[in-house]
């Protein structure tokens, strides 16, 4: 296996932790996320998401323990900059981090601020725009785009910079359905294009997208594993007062009445196949002992 | 509730321009026409930027119509000057999408007062309405009136937030995008607390949200707006049942109802569009089985 891009060792983080009793909001956090890994973090509110998120580009920095990125720590400060051009940030409101008034001249504002030569520069942008098909809005005010557009723009002006490592802290929650879609269109599209994604979501259907989860509670990881393995522990979730995605939750109560239909499906398709292989090999076994009973007449 | 009442909320071809006459001027509402009757839960949804948040400002007289079209709220032309629009804020609650920035008092107590205070309520009076305020949100009376309000969680803050508009006792309480951003399980003891003032007391609702698997599980009858307009509207079973109209205007149905129509379309006919997962589940155990 490949080498972790990002290593977390054993980090406990409190905001205030000069006091007598610090309240810790990262606790006996380990986790490795490797090149080309979508790693998904679910958890409720104030459960350590977004902590352990500032934590991945030294916007905060560990009480105790290592965060490693890319073999640089991040308590070292001679490598603040480089780190956070190894791994960028989204946040959930695209207006915080929208700054200039022409959609590319936001997109080329982080590189060119860090000396990116011209000719590369157009480049990059041209190239961030079309990932997440925003190229024919380029000469737009981004104010006048919807929240969808304004948050693909915000994914690819982080894109510009050419970040190994992206990270998506709540980037979909205030957009509408399609918008929701057509930035999970694009995540997914660098994904395949080999940037390494971290998605927090409070969506449990966008959590499918990954592969890998990991689930927080109260500043730690309480369960890690596949998107299946995962959900399929929908009694464990729900103690966790965390949702699943609804076809995984139908699939289990199918499954809590008839222990041989699967729990562990995740997609529209899979249920539908699986109902419709069953419903097809019920008519099968209904012509059968139809016929049967013919014959023994 | 589902009974037809009475009409408690209509607006015909409501129009809205902001800024309007300047070069930044943007036609917000091009037509919307829709009714909302005593103790109903209505849905309204659209895309981002169709119009939502302009519409239901105008049901509390936070936008008032200048324009083309009427609003009528419990029987009063929302046009009429010599209006009392504080009468009908009373009547009518808007939370907005992050309560807890709504708030402003040191106190709990205090900030559920501040409502029932300013309508010049006698103290033992305002007291219980904020006693009886608190417990329809779930806060204990007791243990929270005297805390304050920047000590309180996320969640707590919006409880507070929605208390203070309950305190006023409205007849609609309108919740626009109100649980966005707060986990599974806040969200849903918030719906429970909001669909039993419904219940219980006969409360309207108007829910403003781009959550489908919400809306599809509590709203009564559903208006989709898109573009400033009304564009579709029906009950929850009879618009998602409409899966590439929503779609074409930015929206979808859930996951169950999905998986509901992919099995019809294949020829395995469901009794019903279901809306949510329990649904889903009766219907298809019953196919497995018969």
């Amino acid at each position: 296996m490949s080498e972790p891009i990002i290593r977390v060792e054993n980090v406990w983080f409190s905001y205030n932790p000069s006091i007598e009793k610090p309240v810790f909001a990262l606790q006996e956090i380990n986790l490795e996320v490797f090149p080309g890994d979508y790693l998904v973090v679910v958890g409720h509110n104030g459960s350590g998401k977004s902590t352990l998120a500032k934590h991945l580009n030294a916007l905060l920095r560990p009480t105790k323990g290592d965060v490693w990125v890319n073999g640089m720590n991040t308590k070292d400060n001679r490598c603040v900059l480089p780190i956070r051009a190894t791994v960028g940030i989204v946040f959930q409101i695209p207006d915080n981090q929208i700054v200039a008034t022409v959609v590319e001249e936001d997109v080329a504002f982080g590189p060119a601020n860090l000396g990116v030569p011209e000719e590369e520069l157009r480049a990059r942008v041209n190239w961030a725009l079309k990932v997440v098909d925003m190229d024919a809005h380029r000469l737009r005010a981004p104010h006048l785009l919807s929240s969808g557009q304004k948050q693909r723009v915000a994914i690819a002006g982080a894109m510009a910079l050419k970040p190994k490592v992206l990270v998506l802290d709540e980037s979909t929650s205030m957009l509408d359905p399609a918008g929701r879609e057509e930035v999970l269109d694009a995540v997914r599209t660098l994904n395949q294009e080999g940037t390494t994604i971290i998605a927090i979501t409070h969506f449990m259907h966008e959590a499918v997208e990954g592969n890998r989860v990991i689930v927080m509670e109260a500043g730690r990881i309480v369960a890690e594993g596949s998107p299946r393995e995962v959900f399929s522990r929908v009694e464990t979730l729900r103690a966790l007062h965390l949702d699943v995605p609804q076809v995984t939750e139908l699939a289990y109560e199918l499954h809590k009445r008839d222990s041989t239909f699967p729990a562990d499906l995740l997609t529209i398709d899979e249920i539908v196949q699986e109902i419709e292989g069953r419903v097809n090999q019920k008519e099968k076994v209904g012509e059968y002992s139809w016929a049967r009973h013919y014959t023994a007449e | 509730m589902n009974t037809r009442g009475r009409v408690i909320i209509q607006l015909n071809d409501l129009h809205h321009t902001y800024l309007s006459g300047t070069p930044l001027e943007v036609k917000a509402l091009k037509g919307v026409t829709m009714e909302i009757y005593e103790g109903e839960v209505v849905g309204i949804i659209g895309r981002t930027g169709a119009g939502k948040s302009t519409i239901v400002q105008h049901f509390n007289g936070l936008i008032r119509n200048r324009e083309r079209g009427r609003v009528i709220v419990d029987g009063n032309d929302m046009a009429d000057p010599a209006l009392d629009v504080r009468a009908i804020r009373q009547k009518v609650g808007l939370v907005f999408q992050h309560p807890e920035q709504q708030l402003f008092e040191r106190l709990v107590g205090d900030d559920i007062a501040f409502g029932p205070k300013k309508m010049g309520l006698p103290p033992e009076v305002r007291r219980e309405r904020v006693r009886w305020a608190m417990e329809m949100v779930g806060l204990d009376f007791e243990s929270f009136k005297d805390r304050f309000t920047f000590s309180l969680s996320g969640g707590e803050m919006r409880k507070v937030a929605i208390a203070g508009i309950l305190a006023l006792q409205p007849k609609v309480l309108i919740l626009d995008e109100s649980t966005t951003g707060i986990d599974p399980r806040g969200r849903k003891e918030l719906l429970d607390r909001v669909l039993n003032l419904n219940r219980e007391h006969g409360v309207t609702l108007v829910f403003v949200s781009s959550n489908m698997e919400e809306v599809a599980s509590i709203a009564d009858r559903i208006y989709v707006i898109d573009d400033g307009r009304t564009v579709m509207h029906g009950t929850a079973r009879e618009i998602f049942a409409q899966p590439e109209e929503l779609r074409r205007y930015g929206l979808d149905v859930p996951h169950v109802s999905a998986v509901a129509r992919r099995l019809s379309q294949d020829g395995i006919p469901m009794p019903r569009v279901p809306l949510t997962v329990a649904e889903a589940e009766e219907d298809i155990w019953k196919i497995l089985n018969s």
